[in-house]
Protein backbone atom coordinates (compact mmCIF):
# COMPACT_ATOMS: atom_id res chain seq x y z
CA UNK A 1 0.00 0.00 0.00
CA UNK A 2 1.21 3.49 -1.03
CA UNK A 3 1.32 5.90 1.76
CA UNK A 4 2.51 9.32 2.09
CA UNK A 5 4.99 9.77 5.23
CA UNK A 6 2.88 12.60 6.66
CA UNK A 7 -0.38 10.37 6.62
CA UNK A 8 1.10 7.84 8.43
CA UNK A 9 0.59 7.37 12.49
CA UNK A 10 3.30 5.53 13.69
CA UNK A 11 4.05 4.01 17.07
CA UNK A 12 7.54 2.73 17.61
CA UNK A 13 7.94 -0.01 20.35
CA UNK A 14 10.92 -0.94 21.96
CA UNK A 15 11.17 -4.06 24.40
CA UNK A 16 14.45 -3.80 27.02
CA UNK A 17 15.93 -6.55 28.58
CA UNK A 18 17.86 -7.58 31.31
CA UNK A 19 20.02 -10.66 29.43
CA UNK A 20 19.07 -10.10 25.85
CA UNK A 21 19.24 -7.84 23.38
CA UNK A 22 16.49 -5.10 22.43
CA UNK A 23 13.43 -5.85 20.19
CA UNK A 24 11.90 -3.21 18.11
CA UNK A 25 8.60 -2.97 16.46
CA UNK A 26 7.17 -0.13 14.20
CA UNK A 27 3.55 -0.18 13.79
CA UNK A 28 2.50 2.78 11.17
CA UNK A 29 -0.87 3.13 10.53
CA UNK A 30 -2.62 5.02 7.42
CA UNK A 31 -3.50 7.95 9.11
CA UNK A 32 -6.71 8.27 7.45
CA UNK A 33 -8.40 4.12 7.30
CA UNK A 34 -6.24 3.77 10.27
CA UNK A 35 -5.35 0.43 8.71
CA UNK A 36 -1.99 -1.65 9.80
CA UNK A 37 0.58 -0.49 6.24
CA UNK A 38 3.72 -2.39 5.29
CA UNK A 39 2.75 -5.55 6.49
CA UNK A 40 3.21 -6.86 2.57
CA UNK A 41 6.13 -8.41 3.03
CA UNK A 42 5.32 -10.35 6.39
CA UNK A 43 6.04 -13.49 6.83
CA UNK A 44 3.33 -15.93 6.77
CA UNK A 45 3.84 -19.04 8.91
CA UNK A 46 1.17 -22.30 8.52
CA UNK A 47 -0.61 -20.72 11.28
CA UNK A 48 -1.45 -17.61 9.91
CA UNK A 49 -3.70 -19.79 7.76
CA UNK A 50 -7.73 -18.78 7.75
CA UNK A 51 -8.81 -22.36 8.03
CA UNK A 52 -6.08 -22.86 10.93
CA UNK A 53 -8.01 -22.59 13.88
CA UNK A 54 -10.58 -20.12 12.32
CA UNK A 55 -12.47 -18.75 14.86
CA UNK A 56 -16.07 -19.79 15.63
CA UNK A 57 -17.94 -16.78 14.37
CA UNK A 58 -15.28 -15.82 10.97
CA UNK A 59 -17.33 -13.92 9.00
CA UNK A 60 -14.47 -14.63 5.89
CA UNK A 61 -15.19 -16.35 2.52
CA UNK A 62 -13.44 -19.65 2.27
CA UNK A 63 -11.35 -18.19 -0.75
CA UNK A 64 -9.48 -15.94 1.78
CA UNK A 65 -6.51 -17.55 1.95
CA UNK A 66 -4.90 -15.97 5.41
CA UNK A 67 -6.61 -14.84 8.77
CA UNK A 68 -6.21 -10.65 8.61
CA UNK A 69 -5.23 -10.80 12.53
CA UNK A 70 -2.89 -13.64 12.37
CA UNK A 71 -0.96 -12.18 9.24
CA UNK A 72 -0.40 -8.68 11.42
CA UNK A 73 0.61 -10.54 14.44
CA UNK A 74 2.97 -13.17 12.26
CA UNK A 75 6.27 -10.72 13.07
CA UNK A 76 5.78 -10.39 17.05
CA UNK A 77 4.45 -13.88 17.39
CA UNK A 78 7.35 -15.72 16.25
CA UNK A 79 9.51 -13.05 18.07
CA UNK A 80 8.39 -14.09 21.45
CA UNK A 81 7.35 -17.68 20.87
CA UNK A 82 10.22 -19.00 23.26
CA UNK A 83 9.53 -16.34 26.08
CA UNK A 84 7.61 -16.44 29.71
CA UNK A 85 4.74 -14.14 30.42
CA UNK A 86 6.05 -12.58 33.47
CA UNK A 87 9.23 -12.07 32.32
CA UNK A 88 10.12 -8.57 33.10
CA UNK A 89 11.13 -5.72 30.70
CA UNK A 90 11.43 -2.24 29.61
CA UNK A 91 8.93 -1.26 27.16
CA UNK A 92 9.43 2.40 25.54
CA UNK A 93 6.35 3.82 22.84
CA UNK A 94 7.34 6.60 20.86
CA UNK A 95 5.12 8.46 19.26
CA UNK A 96 4.95 11.71 17.44
CA UNK A 97 3.59 13.67 20.32
CA UNK A 98 4.90 12.05 23.18
CA UNK A 99 7.24 9.21 24.97
CA UNK A 100 5.65 6.31 27.06
CA UNK A 101 7.99 4.22 29.14
CA UNK A 102 6.81 1.80 31.71
CA UNK A 103 8.84 -1.93 33.53
CA UNK A 104 6.46 -4.19 33.12
CA UNK A 105 6.10 -7.80 32.13
CA UNK A 106 6.64 -9.48 28.48
CA UNK A 107 2.59 -10.39 28.37
CA UNK A 108 1.43 -6.86 29.45
CA UNK A 109 4.19 -5.02 26.43
CA UNK A 110 3.26 -7.41 23.98
CA UNK A 111 -0.52 -7.24 24.96
CA UNK A 112 -0.09 -3.30 24.34
CA UNK A 113 1.18 -3.66 20.81
CA UNK A 114 -0.98 -6.70 19.48
CA UNK A 115 -3.88 -5.06 20.03
CA UNK A 116 -2.73 -2.40 17.83
CA UNK A 117 -1.83 -5.16 15.50
CA UNK A 118 -5.42 -6.99 15.87
CA UNK A 119 -7.76 -3.73 15.57
CA UNK A 120 -6.23 -2.54 12.76
CA UNK A 121 -6.05 -5.82 10.14
CA UNK A 122 -9.38 -5.38 8.60
CA UNK A 123 -10.79 -8.31 10.47
CA UNK A 124 -14.43 -7.41 10.06
CA UNK A 125 -15.07 -8.11 13.52
CA UNK A 126 -11.80 -6.40 15.47
CA UNK A 127 -13.18 -3.18 12.73
CA UNK A 128 -15.09 -2.22 15.55
CA UNK A 129 -12.00 -1.60 17.71
CA UNK A 130 -10.40 0.45 14.93
CA UNK A 131 -10.94 4.18 16.11
CA UNK A 132 -9.45 2.84 19.32
CA UNK A 133 -5.77 2.79 17.61
CA UNK A 134 -6.17 6.68 16.70
CA UNK A 135 -6.18 7.15 20.80
CA UNK A 136 -4.00 4.36 21.58
CA UNK A 137 -2.94 4.30 24.95
CA UNK A 138 0.33 1.76 25.74
CA UNK A 139 -0.31 -0.26 28.96
CA UNK A 140 -3.62 1.24 29.92
CA UNK A 141 -5.19 -0.03 33.19
CA UNK A 142 -8.39 -2.28 32.38
CA UNK A 143 -10.81 0.98 33.69
CA UNK A 144 -8.53 3.20 31.46
CA UNK A 145 -9.45 0.39 28.67
CA UNK A 146 -13.32 0.12 29.96
CA UNK A 147 -13.23 4.00 29.70
CA UNK A 148 -11.71 4.35 26.11
CA UNK A 149 -14.16 1.66 24.97
CA UNK A 150 -17.22 3.39 26.35
CA UNK A 151 -16.28 6.98 25.34
CA UNK A 152 -15.26 5.53 21.73
CA UNK A 153 -18.17 3.90 21.22
CA UNK A 154 -20.66 6.65 22.77
CA UNK A 155 -18.50 9.25 20.41
CA UNK A 156 -19.54 7.18 17.24
CA UNK A 157 -22.96 6.96 18.33
CA UNK A 158 -23.26 10.69 18.43
CA UNK A 159 -22.16 10.85 15.12
CA UNK A 160 -24.31 8.47 13.89
CA UNK A 161 -27.41 10.23 15.46
CA UNK A 162 -26.32 13.30 13.69
CA UNK A 163 -26.48 12.08 10.67
CA UNK A 164 -30.08 11.13 11.14
CA UNK A 165 -29.65 7.75 12.30
CA UNK A 166 -31.02 5.99 15.50
CA UNK A 167 -28.27 5.64 18.12
CA UNK A 168 -27.98 3.55 20.71
CA UNK A 169 -26.96 5.15 23.86
CA UNK A 170 -27.69 2.15 26.20
CA UNK A 171 -24.52 0.41 25.40
CA UNK A 172 -26.22 -2.93 24.04
CA UNK A 173 -24.93 -3.07 20.62
CA UNK A 174 -21.39 -2.40 22.65
CA UNK A 175 -21.61 -5.54 24.57
CA UNK A 176 -22.54 -7.83 21.38
CA UNK A 177 -19.52 -6.35 19.67
CA UNK A 178 -17.76 -7.59 22.65
CA UNK A 179 -18.57 -10.88 22.67
CA UNK A 180 -18.26 -11.52 18.85
CA UNK A 181 -14.49 -9.76 19.66
CA UNK A 182 -14.31 -11.90 22.55
CA UNK A 183 -14.64 -15.16 20.32
CA UNK A 184 -12.20 -13.91 17.99
CA UNK A 185 -9.67 -13.38 20.86
CA UNK A 186 -10.61 -17.02 22.06
CA UNK A 187 -10.05 -18.60 18.20
CA UNK A 188 -6.73 -16.35 18.56
CA UNK A 189 -5.41 -17.81 21.64
CA UNK A 190 -6.20 -21.10 20.20
CA UNK A 191 -4.06 -20.17 17.23
CA UNK A 192 -0.97 -18.74 19.57
CA UNK A 193 -1.24 -21.48 21.79
CA UNK A 194 -0.48 -23.87 18.88
CA UNK A 195 2.06 -21.12 17.15
CA UNK A 196 4.27 -20.70 20.58
CA UNK A 197 6.45 -22.49 22.76
CA UNK A 198 6.03 -20.98 26.26
CA UNK A 199 3.19 -18.75 27.43
CA UNK A 200 3.64 -15.10 26.78
CA UNK A 201 1.88 -14.86 23.45
CA UNK A 202 -0.93 -16.16 24.54
CA UNK A 203 -0.96 -14.67 27.69
CA UNK A 204 -0.81 -11.21 25.93
CA UNK A 205 -4.07 -12.34 24.15
CA UNK A 206 -6.15 -12.92 27.51
CA UNK A 207 -5.51 -9.89 28.71
CA UNK A 208 -6.82 -8.45 25.83
CA UNK A 209 -9.80 -11.02 26.37
CA UNK A 210 -10.51 -10.46 29.84
CA UNK A 211 -11.21 -6.26 29.06
CA UNK A 212 -13.98 -7.52 26.44
CA UNK A 213 -14.62 -10.19 29.05
CA UNK A 214 -15.02 -7.73 32.06
CA UNK A 215 -16.52 -4.74 29.88
CA UNK A 216 -20.35 -6.02 30.67
CA UNK A 217 -19.70 -6.20 34.28
CA UNK A 218 -17.88 -3.10 34.27
CA UNK A 219 -20.87 -1.08 33.05
CA UNK A 220 -22.89 -2.85 35.10
CA UNK A 221 -21.14 -2.40 38.42
CA UNK A 222 -18.04 -0.49 37.70
CA UNK A 223 -19.48 2.85 36.45
CA UNK A 224 -20.98 3.08 40.14
CA UNK A 225 -17.08 3.53 41.38
CA UNK A 226 -16.54 6.89 38.61
CA UNK A 227 -19.98 8.10 38.59
CA UNK A 228 -18.90 10.21 41.37
CA UNK A 229 -15.99 11.68 39.18
CA UNK A 230 -19.06 13.34 37.00
CA UNK A 231 -21.57 14.49 39.43
CA UNK A 232 -20.61 17.96 38.44
CA UNK A 233 -22.33 17.51 34.90
CA UNK A 234 -25.52 16.35 37.78
CA UNK A 235 -25.61 18.91 40.09
CA UNK A 236 -25.52 21.99 36.98
CA UNK A 237 -27.95 19.62 34.92
CA UNK A 238 -30.84 22.10 35.34
CA UNK A 239 -28.71 25.19 34.33
CA UNK A 240 -25.47 23.74 32.77
CA UNK A 241 -23.60 26.95 31.56
CA UNK A 242 -22.75 28.43 34.75
CA UNK A 243 -20.76 25.70 35.72
CA UNK A 244 -18.90 25.97 39.30
CA UNK A 245 -17.79 29.17 40.75
CA UNK A 246 -14.49 28.53 41.37
CA UNK A 247 -12.51 25.76 38.96
CA UNK A 248 -10.41 23.47 40.11
CA UNK A 249 -6.75 24.72 39.13
CA UNK B 1 -22.87 -15.48 54.35
CA UNK B 2 -21.70 -15.48 51.20
CA UNK B 3 -18.34 -17.53 49.83
CA UNK B 4 -15.50 -15.95 49.55
CA UNK B 5 -12.61 -15.74 46.70
CA UNK B 6 -8.74 -15.26 46.89
CA UNK B 7 -8.24 -14.71 43.10
CA UNK B 8 -4.10 -14.50 42.37
CA UNK B 9 -2.84 -13.23 39.15
CA UNK B 10 0.41 -10.98 38.31
CA UNK B 11 -1.94 -9.30 35.43
CA UNK B 12 -3.96 -6.11 36.83
CA UNK B 13 -6.62 -7.14 34.00
CA UNK B 14 -7.54 -10.15 34.87
CA UNK B 15 -7.61 -10.18 38.83
CA UNK B 16 -10.10 -6.69 37.76
CA UNK B 17 -12.29 -9.15 35.36
CA UNK B 18 -12.72 -11.87 37.87
CA UNK B 19 -13.21 -9.84 40.71
CA UNK B 20 -16.22 -8.08 38.79
CA UNK B 21 -17.39 -11.44 37.47
CA UNK B 22 -17.26 -13.57 40.65
CA UNK B 23 -19.06 -10.18 42.48
CA UNK B 24 -21.80 -10.48 40.14
CA UNK B 25 -22.22 -14.08 40.83
CA UNK B 26 -22.49 -13.31 44.38
CA UNK B 27 -19.35 -14.26 45.62
CA UNK B 28 -17.32 -12.03 47.89
CA UNK B 29 -13.76 -11.21 46.85
CA UNK B 30 -10.10 -10.22 47.65
CA UNK B 31 -7.25 -10.19 44.58
CA UNK B 32 -3.36 -10.57 45.62
CA UNK B 33 -0.85 -9.96 42.65
CA UNK B 34 1.46 -12.89 43.48
CA UNK B 35 2.34 -16.13 45.40
CA UNK B 36 3.74 -14.00 48.56
CA UNK B 37 0.69 -11.57 48.37
CA UNK B 38 -1.81 -14.60 48.65
CA UNK B 39 0.01 -16.23 51.70
CA UNK B 40 -0.37 -12.81 53.14
CA UNK B 41 -3.62 -12.44 53.04
CA UNK B 42 -4.64 -16.00 53.78
CA UNK B 43 -2.85 -15.39 56.82
CA UNK B 44 -5.11 -12.29 57.72
CA UNK B 45 -8.47 -13.96 56.37
CA UNK B 46 -10.13 -17.15 55.98
CA UNK B 47 -11.00 -18.04 52.14
CA UNK B 48 -13.24 -20.81 51.15
CA UNK B 49 -11.38 -20.98 48.11
CA UNK B 50 -8.18 -19.51 45.98
CA UNK B 51 -8.23 -19.20 42.36
CA UNK B 52 -4.27 -19.46 41.74
CA UNK B 53 -2.27 -18.43 38.58
CA UNK B 54 0.68 -20.87 38.09
CA UNK B 55 3.25 -18.55 35.84
CA UNK B 56 4.11 -15.84 38.78
CA UNK B 57 7.20 -13.93 39.51
CA UNK B 58 8.16 -13.96 43.04
CA UNK B 59 6.43 -17.12 44.40
CA UNK B 60 4.04 -19.28 41.45
CA UNK B 61 1.25 -20.75 42.25
CA UNK B 62 2.85 -23.87 42.30
CA UNK B 63 4.53 -22.51 45.88
CA UNK B 64 2.20 -20.84 46.46
CA UNK B 65 0.13 -24.23 46.42
CA UNK B 66 2.24 -25.97 48.33
CA UNK B 67 2.07 -23.25 51.28
CA UNK B 68 -1.96 -23.01 51.01
CA UNK B 69 -2.16 -26.88 51.47
CA UNK B 70 0.18 -27.03 54.45
CA UNK B 71 -1.03 -24.54 56.00
CA UNK B 72 -4.67 -23.70 55.14
CA UNK B 73 -5.87 -26.68 54.43
CA UNK B 74 -9.61 -25.56 54.87
CA UNK B 75 -8.99 -23.32 51.69
CA UNK B 76 -9.66 -24.87 48.34
CA UNK B 77 -7.29 -24.26 45.14
CA UNK B 78 -7.89 -23.82 41.60
CA UNK B 79 -5.34 -23.74 39.27
CA UNK B 80 -5.35 -21.11 36.43
CA UNK B 81 -3.16 -21.60 33.45
CA UNK B 82 -2.65 -18.94 30.33
CA UNK B 83 -1.22 -22.56 28.66
CA UNK B 84 -2.41 -25.61 27.97
CA UNK B 85 0.73 -26.87 29.48
CA UNK B 86 -1.42 -30.27 31.22
CA UNK B 87 1.56 -32.06 32.42
CA UNK B 88 1.81 -29.13 34.81
CA UNK B 89 -1.67 -28.90 35.78
CA UNK B 90 -1.48 -32.66 36.67
CA UNK B 91 1.09 -31.81 38.70
CA UNK B 92 -1.10 -29.35 40.39
CA UNK B 93 -4.10 -31.77 41.04
CA UNK B 94 -1.87 -34.42 42.80
CA UNK B 95 -0.46 -31.58 45.14
CA UNK B 96 -3.97 -30.75 46.38
CA UNK B 97 -5.25 -28.29 43.77
CA UNK B 98 -9.00 -29.46 43.34
CA UNK B 99 -9.46 -27.93 39.95
CA UNK B 100 -7.76 -26.43 36.62
CA UNK B 101 -8.78 -23.87 33.87
CA UNK B 102 -7.18 -22.81 30.83
CA UNK B 103 -7.48 -19.43 30.32
CA UNK B 104 -9.02 -17.45 28.56
CA UNK B 105 -11.53 -18.26 31.15
CA UNK B 106 -14.87 -18.92 30.24
CA UNK B 107 -17.38 -17.23 32.89
CA UNK B 108 -20.10 -19.71 32.66
CA UNK B 109 -17.59 -22.76 33.20
CA UNK B 110 -15.66 -20.46 36.08
CA UNK B 111 -18.79 -20.35 38.19
CA UNK B 112 -20.24 -23.31 37.62
CA UNK B 113 -17.03 -25.25 38.54
CA UNK B 114 -16.20 -22.87 41.75
CA UNK B 115 -20.18 -23.22 42.93
CA UNK B 116 -19.46 -27.08 42.61
CA UNK B 117 -16.57 -26.57 44.58
CA UNK B 118 -17.46 -25.17 47.25
CA UNK B 119 -21.27 -27.04 47.27
CA UNK B 120 -18.74 -30.36 47.33
CA UNK B 121 -16.73 -28.52 50.30
CA UNK B 122 -19.43 -27.88 52.49
CA UNK B 123 -20.90 -31.49 52.03
CA UNK B 124 -18.09 -32.72 52.89
CA UNK B 125 -17.78 -30.62 56.14
CA UNK B 126 -21.68 -31.13 56.89
CA UNK B 127 -20.58 -34.63 56.59
CA UNK B 128 -17.44 -34.25 58.84
CA UNK B 129 -19.82 -33.25 61.62
CA UNK B 130 -22.59 -35.82 61.52
CA UNK B 131 -20.04 -38.59 61.46
CA UNK B 132 -18.53 -36.49 64.89
CA UNK B 133 -21.55 -36.31 66.31
CA UNK B 134 -23.11 -39.85 65.73
CA UNK B 135 -19.71 -42.08 65.85
CA UNK B 136 -19.63 -41.43 69.52
CA UNK B 137 -23.61 -42.49 69.88
CA UNK B 138 -22.37 -45.88 67.47
CA UNK B 139 -19.65 -46.36 69.71
CA UNK B 140 -21.80 -47.01 72.49
CA UNK B 141 -24.52 -48.31 71.13
CA UNK B 142 -21.70 -51.18 70.60
CA UNK B 143 -20.29 -51.09 73.65
CA UNK B 144 -23.50 -52.51 75.33
CA UNK B 145 -23.55 -55.53 73.65
CA UNK B 146 -19.48 -56.29 73.72
CA UNK B 147 -20.30 -55.80 77.62
CA UNK B 148 -22.92 -58.69 77.76
CA UNK B 149 -20.94 -60.77 75.37
CA UNK B 150 -17.84 -61.09 77.78
CA UNK B 151 -20.16 -61.27 80.58
CA UNK B 152 -21.58 -64.47 79.05
CA UNK B 153 -17.99 -65.87 77.67
CA UNK B 154 -16.67 -65.34 81.64
CA UNK B 155 -19.80 -67.29 82.89
CA UNK B 156 -19.06 -70.44 80.09
CA UNK B 157 -15.39 -70.25 81.79
CA UNK B 158 -16.75 -70.75 85.04
CA UNK B 159 -19.45 -73.72 83.92
CA UNK B 160 -16.72 -76.67 84.20
CA UNK B 161 -18.92 -79.57 85.42
CA UNK B 162 -20.48 -82.34 83.05
CA UNK B 163 -23.97 -81.55 84.34
CA UNK B 164 -24.05 -77.22 83.20
CA UNK B 165 -23.49 -78.54 79.62
CA UNK B 166 -26.76 -77.21 78.90
CA UNK B 167 -26.48 -73.92 80.60
CA UNK B 168 -23.31 -73.72 78.63
CA UNK B 169 -24.57 -74.25 75.31
CA UNK B 170 -27.02 -71.81 75.90
CA UNK B 171 -24.54 -69.06 76.62
CA UNK B 172 -22.74 -70.12 73.66
CA UNK B 173 -25.85 -69.47 71.47
CA UNK B 174 -26.71 -66.10 72.99
CA UNK B 175 -22.78 -64.41 72.21
CA UNK B 176 -23.58 -66.07 69.10
CA UNK B 177 -26.62 -64.51 68.31
CA UNK B 178 -25.36 -61.21 69.77
CA UNK B 179 -22.11 -61.73 67.51
CA UNK B 180 -24.63 -61.92 64.47
CA UNK B 181 -26.97 -59.11 65.06
CA UNK B 182 -23.79 -56.44 65.87
CA UNK B 183 -22.02 -57.77 62.42
CA UNK B 184 -25.61 -56.99 60.87
CA UNK B 185 -25.48 -53.42 62.40
CA UNK B 186 -22.42 -52.98 61.31
CA UNK B 187 -22.27 -54.23 57.65
CA UNK B 188 -26.24 -51.83 57.76
CA UNK B 189 -23.88 -48.68 58.72
CA UNK B 190 -21.21 -49.40 56.25
CA UNK B 191 -23.76 -49.90 53.55
CA UNK B 192 -25.66 -46.84 54.20
CA UNK B 193 -21.70 -44.51 54.20
CA UNK B 194 -20.94 -46.46 51.06
CA UNK B 195 -24.11 -45.79 49.13
CA UNK B 196 -25.63 -42.41 50.50
CA UNK B 197 -22.56 -40.67 51.20
CA UNK B 198 -20.11 -41.24 48.87
CA UNK B 199 -22.05 -41.25 46.45
CA UNK B 200 -23.36 -37.79 47.37
CA UNK B 201 -20.15 -35.89 47.57
CA UNK B 202 -18.56 -37.54 45.05
CA UNK B 203 -21.33 -35.99 42.59
CA UNK B 204 -20.98 -32.60 44.02
CA UNK B 205 -24.93 -32.82 45.24
CA UNK B 206 -25.04 -31.00 48.96
CA UNK B 207 -26.02 -33.24 51.84
CA UNK B 208 -28.51 -31.95 53.76
CA UNK B 209 -27.47 -32.82 57.00
CA UNK B 210 -30.77 -31.81 59.10
CA UNK B 211 -31.83 -35.01 56.55
CA UNK B 212 -28.45 -37.67 57.24
CA UNK B 213 -29.40 -37.19 61.28
CA UNK B 214 -32.52 -38.10 60.64
CA UNK B 215 -31.89 -41.00 58.51
CA UNK B 216 -29.14 -42.04 60.98
CA UNK B 217 -31.75 -42.09 63.60
CA UNK B 218 -34.20 -44.54 62.04
CA UNK B 219 -31.40 -46.85 60.76
CA UNK B 220 -30.18 -46.50 64.97
CA UNK B 221 -33.80 -47.65 65.84
CA UNK B 222 -34.22 -50.26 63.44
CA UNK B 223 -30.67 -51.62 64.07
CA UNK B 224 -32.16 -51.63 67.85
Amino acid sequence: MNVNQKDIIRYQYKFEFERSPEINFDVDLDANSLVLVGEDNAPRPDWTKLKFNQCENCPLSSDVEYCPVAVNLARIVEKFRDDVSFESTVVTVKTKERTFVKKTTLQKGIASIIGLFMTTSNCPIMDKLRPMARFHLPFATSVETFFRSISTYLTAQFLLSRKGKEPDWTLAKLLDYYKAINTVNKGMSNRLAKASERDANVNAVVILHSFGDGISYFIQDGLEEIEPMFSVFFENEENPIQGTANPPH
Amino acid sequence: MNDKILVVDDEESLRLTMKLKLKAAGFEVEVAEDGEAAIEKLRGQKFDAVLLDINMPRMSGIEALGIIRQQFPQTEAIMLTGFADFSTAIECLKNGARDYLVKPIDTTELITRLKSLLRSKSSEQALFEVQRQYSSIFLNDMLGPLKEMRSSLEKVLKLKGKSETAQREKLIEDVHDRCDKMAKEIQLLLDFSHTEIEKKTSEGVSINTTELAERLKQLREKIK
